[in-house]
């Protein structure tokens, strides 16, 4: 396990470093000033740009160029916003919470719904609870969520007016931004309205999180219910059944944590699923988080802010594959025998 | 399978139905929610002209020396007590109000009340390029340029701590009329010499300081604006404690906010849809007659907008009725002249060119273009008072031209991108428009066609003719009224011969709110005024303080 997990960081750290080469190098192939890029100092603002010139190395070389940019990057010196000359790490911190508050929720309510779904349907192998459930999964899965997301939105909140459609709680609630993740901030917050505003950014949250829960749910479906059906063939469960076990015990010692398996294996990659579709979602939504940001910088043409928004966006899901993979060598040895072909 | 069904039903069900009622939490029921159409540049009206600035700025942060009252058409004091001309109308002096306060912030506490300094300090920013807060976040004073006013005044001097005095070049009639716009705002000298020391100036239109109603508390770019209520106004205190712009660019997220109740009140709602949003009545409509003109410049330095028969060409190729029809439903008065209906110089003769392709084509032929020619619209990106959808328009422009062998590109890029690159006159032409800031028509004709007004980008079409100046400085030397009224019908005739642009319309503003929103104010000229809003309870009807 420890040759594995050390395998697994090393992957990380070299590819979070090349990631690093890669965003350098961004800044000399984004039009304009590589250093203006760089850190969101233009030329007219002349005094500052020589104090970042000097600071930068820029007359250097290349390479100390890129130690230096490193130095820089990894104490959190991002730059700044070309458009607000806010600084992009700062700015940064309370949309990653965001983003995580909503991935999160969307993860937990996909589990939740995909893998009990899953296990029903192959229970009911054949049977019409199970055709009904995969038809819908697999048309669930095929429609875009930028659609889904108008869908719903005209179905609850223009049609039923059960829900608001943009942000994360009404405005006229004062919460100061800490973590950015809307539930946490009202919590630690001082706001004497405590309550109703809990409540009014539960309704603003459950939308955007079905919107992105559905197709990470799908997956799970399939996946949960094709594994499942291997499981119930295999010999060990014949045996429990010849043994005389009672059904459920064969389902929840046997058949379940052997079905996960290939399930966890999963998420790292629905994860991934996840994170494209909370760009979409969050600029449908509003959502002030890192997905809404990336794309107002990308229609801004704000290079400092885009670079910040693609290594978060890129450590973000690269961390958590490594770590479901961990999870998943670690819970399951038999894999770690495959992965060294342990005799 | 019930039991799954219902399990999926549960949360939704719950959720929705603990939505709070805005009549029980006070922050919901004191504040009001208006979705702004954009990020305002600064927090300093005096920097720009946009008009998502200004909604955003200074009626609600600022108060000038003087108001203009629409109704009436006449001035009204406010910062300023009374004033009186001087000198044949080259001195003004003002007598200041005692006892008004500056906002109090976290980051500025006023030790003082608001006197002469301060006004002297706000005007001489972007009067004097010697002044410590010239060049501060940008220098340039575009609205002051457009309109003359930093070469009309000479000197601003603080008699006393309640009189000033503006010494002017000459006596002009429209000084007033701009000294209530929207842009002439007055600042803390105060603050202004305490940043000065603190070493960051450019926080002065960041974390602004003014006298005005609301007091600016925090600004998430693309998200809110917050203002809270400014207790100790010199006027009586607005009516809500909150107010909040929540940034919704897209125009139908803006209205489909408004139908869920997330917006209390949004502006330029989409005119396609208005017939829609007005059957319920939970949704008012209103709309302003709002001083205004959609034109479509031609860049007169570029080939082969330079030639007048080209640009008459073009001028009556355009079928501006269906123009009116389509992208407007109707809610427009096709333009007679540069001039819009509101103003007092306006005059029913139409100056601009019907539409008469074989006419166009006539004139085309003599210019030397019987094949024709290839160029760019650049259509607006947004959407403005004056032009809801510019690129529709700028589709029906193409069609029309094409019928006289004429063929248009149209051209658009993001909308600050946009306007930079128009201020570098990278365009053939470009279909745009014009708010006027103030009731006098010199506004109209000084920021769109002056020489002075090439460099600050407000001039189009790049045209300076030194006659066509002399006669709009003659027109605002001119004290009396029917004989201004004549110089301008000689400069309208003046731009109807060169067509140096096309105007196509004078729009209404339209502003879509909820029906318990009142009081929510839009001048005629100047941004939305929030200090009279309120909103009804629907628990008790009586007012709220």
């Amino acid at each position: 396990m420890i040759r594995y997990t050390l395998r697994r960081l090393t992957l990380l750290i070299v590819t979070l470093w090349l990631l690093t080469v890669f965003l350098f190098s961004l800044n000399y192939f984004f039009p304009g000033d590589a250093l203006t890029n760089m850190t969101g100092i233009r030329a007219s603002d002349t005094l500052a740009y020589q104090q970042a010139f000097a600071a930068r190395d820029f007359d250097a070389s290349i390479f100390s160029q890129y130690l230096n940019f490193l130095g820089h990057f990894t104490q959190g010196d991002w730059g700044q916003s070309l458009t607000n000359q806010r600084n992009v790490f700062g700015e940064l911190l309370p949309l990653l919470g965001g983003t995580l508050e909503l991935a999160l929720l969307a993860m937990i309510f996909a589990m939740a719904l995909g893998a009990p779904m899953g296990v029903y349907a192959a229970g009911q192998q054949r049977g019409s609870m199970d055709r009904l459930i995969m038809g819908i999964s697999l048309s669930a899965y095929s429609i875009p969520v930028f659609w889904l997301a108008q869908l719903l939105i005209l179905l609850f909140a223009v049609k039923l007016g059960w829900t608001p459609i943009s942000g994360q709680i009404n405005p006229l609630f004062d919460v100061e931004v800490n973590s950015g993740s809307i539930i946490l901030d009202i919590l630690v917050s001082d706001n004497p309205y405590k309550t109703a505003a809990l409540l009014d950014a539960i309704n603003h949250l459950w939308l955007p999180v079905i919107v992105l829960a559905i197709m990470p749910a799908t997956m799970l479906m399939r996946t949960t219910r094709n594994s499942m059906l291997e499981v119930l063939q295999q010999n060990y469960i014949r045996a429990a059944r010849a043994r005389g076990l009672s059904e459920s015990r064969i389902l929840l010692r046997h058949v379940l944590p052997n079905t996960m398996q290939p399930v966890v294996r999963q998420l790292g990659l629905m994860f991934s699923v996840l994170m494209s579709n909370i760009i979409v979602t969050e600029v449908i939504f509003n959502w002030p988080g890192l997905g809404s940001w990336l794309v107002k910088s990308i229609y801004e043409r704000d290079y400092p802010v885009m670079q910040g928004g693609l290594f978060a966006f890129a450590t973000l899901i690269l961390l958590v594959n490594v770590c479901v993979e961990l999870f998943h060598a670690w819970r399951y040895p038999q894999v770690r025998k495959e992965l060294y072909a342990e005799r | 399978m019930s039991i799954w069904r219902l399990w999926l039903l549960t949360p939704i069900i719950t959720l929705a139905a603990c939505s709070p009622n805005p009549d029980d939490v006070p922050p919901l029921r004191n504040g009001i929610v208006y979705c702004s159409e954009g990020n305002p540049e600064s927090f300093n009206p005096q920097l720009g002209t946009s008009g998502t600035t200004i909604d955003a700025t200074s009626a609600q942060l600022y108060d000038r020396l003087l108001d203009y009252d629409d109704a009436q058409q006449k001035f009204r004091p406010a910062l300023a007590e009374s004033w009186q001309a001087l000198d044949q109308g080259k001195r003004y002096r003002f007598m200041l109000r005692p006892n008004v306060n500056f906002h109090s912030a976290p980051w500025f506490t006023p030790s003082r009340h608001f006197n002469a300094d301060d006004v002297v300090f706000s005007f001489k920013r972007w009067l004097e390029e010697s002044h410590p807060y010239h060049e501060v976040n940008g220098g340039n004073y575009p609205f002051f340029t457009a309109s003359g006013l930093n070469r009309l005044i000479t000197d601003v001097v603080a008699v006393n701590a309640t009189t000033v005095d503006f010494y002017l070049k000459r006596s002009d009639s429209s000084f007033l009329a701009n000294l209530a716009t929207d842009f002439a705002i007055i600042l803390s000298a105060e603050y202004g010499a305490e940043l000065l020391a603190r070493g960051e100036p450019d926080l002065i239109d960041k974390q602004p300081i003014g006298t005005g109603p609301f007091v600016f508390e925090e600004f998430r770019k693309d998200l809110i604006i917050r203002y809270h209520r400014h207790d100790d106004y010199w006027r009586d205190p607005a009516r809500i404690e909150q107010l909040v712009y929540s940034i919704t660019q897209n125009a139908n997220k803006r209205m489909l906010k408004l139908i869920t109740g997330e917006c209390d009140v949004i502006p330029y709602p989409l005119v396609e849809e208005l017939a829609e949003l007005d059957t319920g009545d939970e949704i008012q409509i209103s709309s302003t007659v709002n001083p205004n003109i959609a034109f479509w410049a031609f860049n007169t330095d570029h080939p082969p907008f330079d030639n007048v028969l080209v640009r008459r060409a073009l001028a009556s190729a355009v079928n501006r009725e269906a123009i009116i029809q389509t992208i407007y439903n109707g809610n427009a008065r096709l333009a007679t002249g540069v001039l819009p209906e509101t103003s007092w110089a306006y005059s029913p003769v139409d100056q601009t060119y019907g539409y008469d392709p074989e006419r166009a084509q006539a004139l085309l032929a003599a210019a030397g273009f019987e094949e024709g020619f290839e160029f760019d619209i650049w259509a607006m990106p947004v959407q403005r008072a004056y032009n809801p959808n510019a690129q529709k328009m700028a589709e029906l422009i193409q069609s029309d031209l094409a019928q006289i062998g004429v063929r248009a590109n149209i051209v658009s890029y993001e909308w600050n991108a946009f306007r930079r690159r128009l201020a570098r006159d990278e365009h053939d032409s470009v279909l745009i428009g014009w708010i006027a800031d103030n009731a006098d028509p010199d506004n109209f004709f000084r920021p769109l066609l002056s020489c002075a007004a090439l460099n600050v980008g407000t001039n189009r079409a790049n045209w300076c003719e030194p006659e066509f100046d002399q006669l709009l400085m003659q027109a605002i030397s001119e004290p009396e009224t029917d004989s201004r009224k004549k110089l301008y019908q000689e400069i309208e005739n003046w731009i109807y011969r060169e067509a140096p642009l096309v105007p196509i319309a004078n729009s209404m503003r339209f502003q879509a709110h909820r029906s318990d929103i009142h009081g929510v104010e839009v001048p005629a000229y100047g941004g939305v005024n929030f200090r009279h809003a309120y909103r009804a309870s629907s628990t008790d009807t009586g007012e709220q303080p």
